[in-house]
């Protein structure tokens, strides 16, 4: 029957000029060639195509059969001969139809699909799409650039696969897509590399354009996301592969260098909207970033890299690249901003970097974005990684770079844990200006006492909080001790002894006060809770706490008593360190007065 | 003997003799860095600090080995000299070489990558060697730097200042400055100013802008655009003719730099805040709206992220804020920076949502950028909040006539462009196809193309 129909329209088409075919002809090849499909008849409808004869009626009616074999060729099992025959029918589409509609009726193909059919889909159709992007005459530039997009954006809300189960796996046929879609690209990246290999002045600016455009799509997605590293037992991770192609493409068209060496300002605001502008700066910046991490942390296309940079400018120019990364707050883009921060550390000699980068301000926002993950990320060894990057950091600068860094991050950083972190490090260049012979203006005399006055002092003063501040404050005891042991009141090489006094005022004397008001406020509560340990225990709670929408449960008066405690001890720990200091200070004033008399 | 083997030995020659002949070019004389001249460039200038140099090169390991190579590229390498951009001994060497010269270099590790070496290919305590058969490293081309990439500012610099620190905006600086126009000298004269308010002097913005880029002791020679000179206005005091090109020389001869935000506390940053709006309000009235934004702009960039603030500290951070976005949006009017305009108004709003200047300012920008419906709806607020003021009731009228006319255009050019595609979609019968450009989508492009003309007609 289906069958039938179709020849008789194909018949009746077949003494037709290509001129006079009508719309209600379309429409039946359309219904005719479609009941085919339905009814099974592919091998039949693959004759007809073949034939020599209908060869003008395929190339104009032809493209309207792709969306009833494609939703054919999925209902199918693999190696059904019926399967085979739609195949071919593809494959005879893409070399007999009109170039235009074909590729606009594959393109609608691949925007309708989704989900998990996404993956089939593109694989299927990348091939033809292809043949039908070669032979297209006018606009191919434009229409490369639209299916490459179009492709990107189906494969971009696909899940990325992260372990190596899931690569293998690859549930959602991503890793497929992705170097199918790289074979896809080749035919049109050497065709940008002949046209300049011809002309150096002429570029096919718009067909490179596309390509780029491509890359930095396919560098933000699914690269920005994917684990990278090598895996054990994979031979070709599909990742690391497809990173390698994408970097081949950028390196084959020219456009590696400009993209990681020149910032492209101005060029991406043919907005009208500022909204999009903005996005596809963002989207730019996460691009590039991308780059970076795979050049320099993992040296895809280093080979072809200059190597005559300075490590100090290769750093510069990383960290406007580190600082994205390092906002984001998913692991794997968290990670790749911690790895390449280090990659370019490693490549410097400590102490050689010079303080006048910190006025750039990337070189101080970064070191801040490093702090909070150290303090609010979630992921223990981010924390961890963070913290002895920033060492690194540290370790870098010269001395005044390192002055100027601390002061910062004193000020900045807002966690006791951390200013006790940066106060032990001060201690420990103190302890290397006044150990070596070099002369270090910048941790001895009138500089290291304006940083003093910042670390020998109490945030609020009596009322700080000595628990919240216990790291901070126990550091800065710790380095009043080191300077008082150290340094003796006739060398006064620190200046320590110079500013006695205002140390006393800002620091002990409201420490004293503020551990007799702590120790008794925290004895009264301990009483009161052992008198009320009774009532206490089936009095309802007051507040609850919650945490990521679990609240936490209540605790009990035990609990409470040993939290009361364990902050005594604390007061405790630091009244110990605070005598041991004052006694300090006190024998060597009188060692001095003797010596005097 | 192989053709590697060859070169490879060539290679140990020629490393041999520069470490024989070669010249010590280290300011330390350490042997840092030695040179030989194989042959001597066609010119006697050499480039200038921070020019933009051209250059082709080879590089090898001691052992022979290739790292590096510019050929291979196919594309001469470009830095900025003296800039620390390169490793040491290249800033040192390209300096020496003259435009056409073709030199050997050898570099001691301390010269080049130390100890860390650069992975993966220069291991620890690496001496380079640039050379090649044919030519070491080649100067191809220089030229002067660019300092905004927009032509507006070169500079080359005749010495180098010293330390790699620079003046802020805001900061205070002593120069001595000589400025030309077509040959003849119209300024000279030591002066000591604060970097953005160099216009008190009768100094151009392009020097204040240059100046962020200089270092203490640099004496340096700008060629300023008109836009970064007296612009349009032209300088009549000096007799300076409207979009004049000058030719400044400029001697940093010190400076103290203005305090970093991070650097001020909340009592600071309100004191200074009161200055400088003090001062931008007089660029204002002086028509200076580049200088008045750079005040206003400090404003912000100080109190715009200050939190901790006890609640009178931030009502006066709220009143400057305030004050000093309604201001710059008034500047970006004028400076016909629309865009930008609108921003601060929307921060302002933020602040205060029924702000009268704020909305009016806003529907002004949106006027003048052609989207008729928004600035009529500020227009309107305005009148919510203020019935009486006249001036965005005419306002309001504007609104709706520009609205007319732009669809009457529309509607022309709108006309012609649906004949089309009527046409068009004659031809591709059956399961019909609109526009391709409309009907296929581009991501966003198109939403925005279809918002656009659902706004319109």
């Amino acid at each position: 029957m289906a069958v039938d129909e179709l020849q008789a329209i194909i018949q009746r088409c077949q003494i037709l000029e290509e001129a006079d075919f009508k719309g209600e002809d379309f429409n039946l090849f359309l219904v005719a060639g479609q009941k085919c499909l339905e009814d099974g008849y592919a091998a039949q409808l693959l004759e007809v195509i073949q034939n020599e004869k209908n060869k003008v009626i395929i190339k104009n009616m032809g493209w309207n059969l792709i969306s009833p074999l494609v939703r054919c060729i999925f209902l199918y099992e693999q190696g059904d001969d019926k399967r085979e025959h739609c195949l071919k029918i593809l494959d005879q589409l893409a070399q007999l139809c009109n170039p235009k509609e074909l590729f606009l009726g594959l393109l609608e193909q691949i925007e309708q699909t989704s989900g998990e059919q996404v993956c089939q889909t593109v694989l299927l159709l990348l091939q033809p799409l292809q043949t039908v992007l070669l032979k297209l005459q006018n606009k191919k530039a434009y229409s490369v650039g639209l299916s490459l997009a179009m492709i990107m954006n189906q494969l971009t809300p696909l899940p990325v696969p992260y372990t190596k189960q899931q690569i293998q796996e690859d549930q959602f046929g991503l890793c497929r897509c992705c170097s199918a879609v790289v074979d896809f690209a080749k035919p049109f990246v050497n065709e940008v590399v002949k046209s300049m290999e011809k002309l150096p002045e002429y570029n096919d600016m718009e067909l490179k354009e596309e390509l780029v455009k491509f890359c930095m799509k396919s560098l933000k997605h699914p690269l920005l996301t994917a684990h990278l590293e090598q895996l054990e037992g994979i031979e070709e991770h599909p990742f690391r592969r497809f990173a390698a192609e994408i970097i081949d493409i950028l390196w084959d068209i020219r456009e590696l260098m400009p993209l990681v060496f020149l910032h492209r300002k101005g060029k991406s605001s043919h907005w009208e909207n500022q909204e999009f502008a903005d996005i596809e700066q963002q989207n730019v910046a996460d691009s590039v970033a991308c780059l970076s991490y795979l050049i320099f942390v993992h040296h895809f296309g280093i080979d072809s890299f200059p190597v005559v940079f300075s490590p100090s400018y290769l750093l510069q120019c990383n960290m406007t690249h580190i600082e994205v990364l390092l906002k984001r707050t998913e692991e794997s883009v968290l990670s790749k901003g911690i790895d390449l921060f280090e990659s370019c550390l490693l490549r410097m000699e400590d102490n050689s970097l010079l303080h006048q980068y910190l006025e750039l301000r990337d070189f101080i926002n970064v070191p801040q974005d490093l702090v909070k993950v150290m303090t609010l990320c979630p992921i223990e060894h981010m924390r961890q990684k963070s913290l002895s990057i920033l060492q690194l950091f540290i370790d870098k600068f010269d001395a005044e770079g390192k002055y100027t860094l601390f002061k910062c991050l004193l000020k900045t950083s807002n966690h006791a844990g951390v200013e006790g972190y940066i106060i032990k490090n001060i201690k420990d260049q103190i302890h290397l200006s006044l150990t070596k012979e070099c002369d270090n203006i910048w941790f001895t005399g009138h500089h290291l006492i304006s940083l003093l006055d910042l670390v020998l002092s109490l945030p609020e003063g009596a009322e700080t909080d000595l628990l919240q501040n216990s790291d901070r404050i126990m550091a800065s005891l710790n380095l009043l001790r080191y300077l008082v042991i150290k340094d003796c009141e006739s060398d006064n090489q620190t200046g320590v002894w110079t500013m006695l006094a205002k140390i006393e005022q800002n620091f002990l004397k409201p420490l004293h006060v503020g551990l007799n008001m702590s120790k008794a406020h925290y004895e009264a509560e301990i009483k009161s809770k052992k008198e009320n340990r009774k009532e206490a225990s089936n009095s309802n709670t007051i507040c609850s706490l919650t945490i990521s929408g679990e609240k936490m449960p209540a605790m009990t008066t035990e609990m409470q008593l040993q939290v009361l405690h364990s902050a005594l001890f604390t007061f405790d720990l630091i009244e110990s360190v605070l005598a041991r200091v004052e006694e300090l200070i006190e024998m060597k004033i009188k060692a001095a007065m003797n010596e005097d008399s | 003997m192989t053709t590697d083997e060859a070169t490879k030995s060539e290679g140990e020659v020629q490393a041999a003799a520069l470490a024989e002949r070669g010249e010590d070019i280290t300011p330390a004389r350490d042997r840092g860095v030695l040179k030989i001249i194989k042959r001597p460039g066609s010119e006697d200038e050499s480039p200038m600090i921070g020019d933009k140099v051209y250059v082709h090169y080879k590089g090898k390991l001691a052992n022979g080995k290739k790292f590096d190579s510019s050929r291979d590229r196919n594309e001469p390498f470009v830095f900025s000299l003296g800039k620390g951009q390169v490793i040491k001994a290249w800033d040192i060497g390209v300096a020496t070489m003259r435009k056409g010269e073709i030199c050997y270099l050898l570099c001691k590790p301390e010269y080049a990558y130390g100890s860390a070496g650069s992975a993966p290919k220069i291991p620890s305590n690496a001496t380079l060697f640039f050379e090649a058969s044919k030519a070491g490293v080649e100067l191809l081309d220089f030229k002067g730097e660019d300092l905004f990439e927009d032509g507006g500012i070169i500079r080359r610099i005749k010495r180098k200042g010293e330390g790699y620190s620079n003046p802020n905006e805001g900061a205070t600086v002593e120069i001595h400055l000589e400025g030309f126009c077509g040959g003849t000298m119209f300024d000279c004269k030591d002066v000591k100013f604060i970097v953005g308010e160099g216009e008190d002097h009768d100094i151009p913005i392009g020097i204040d802008k240059a100046l962020e880029k200089m270092q203490r002791g640099e004496h340096c020679v700008l060629y300023l655009g008109p836009r970064y000179g007296f612009g349009e206005a032209g300088k009549p005091k000096y007799g300076i003719q409207a979009n004049a090109e000058l030719v400044y020389e400029v001697t940093l001869k010190s400076f103290e730099k203005a305090k970093e935000s991070w650097e001020m506390d909340t009592k600071e940053k309100l004191e200074q805040a009161a200055i400088v709006k003090e001062k931008g309000t007089t660029y204002f009235k002086e028509g200076k709206y580049l200088q008045a934004v750079i005040q206003y702009g400090k404003i912000v960039s100080w109190l715009e992220m200050e939190y901790g603030l006890s609640e009178k500290e931030s009502k006066a951070s709220d009143s400057f804020l305030l004050a000093a976005f309604l201001n710059l949006a008034m500047c970006y009017l004028k400076l016909r920076e629309y865009t930008k305009a609108v921003e601060c108004c929307d921060k302002a709003l933020g602040l205060d949502q029924d702000n009268e200047k704020g909305l009016y300012r806003r529907g002004e920008a949106r006027l003048l950028m052609n989207d008729f419906e928004l600035a009529k709806c500020d227009f309107q607020k305005v009148l919510e909040v203020n019935p009486q003021n006249k001036a965005a009731k005419s306002q309001i009228s504007i609104c709706q006539r520009k609205t007319k006319e732009h669809n009457e255009r529309d509607r022309r050019i709108y006309a012609n462009m649906f004949t089309k595609f009527a046409e068009r979609d004659a031809k591709v019968p059956a399961a019909c196809f609109g526009p391709p450009e409309l009907r296929v989508k581009d991501a966003g492009r198109v939403c925005d193309k279809k918002r656009w003309i659902k706004a319109k007609v």
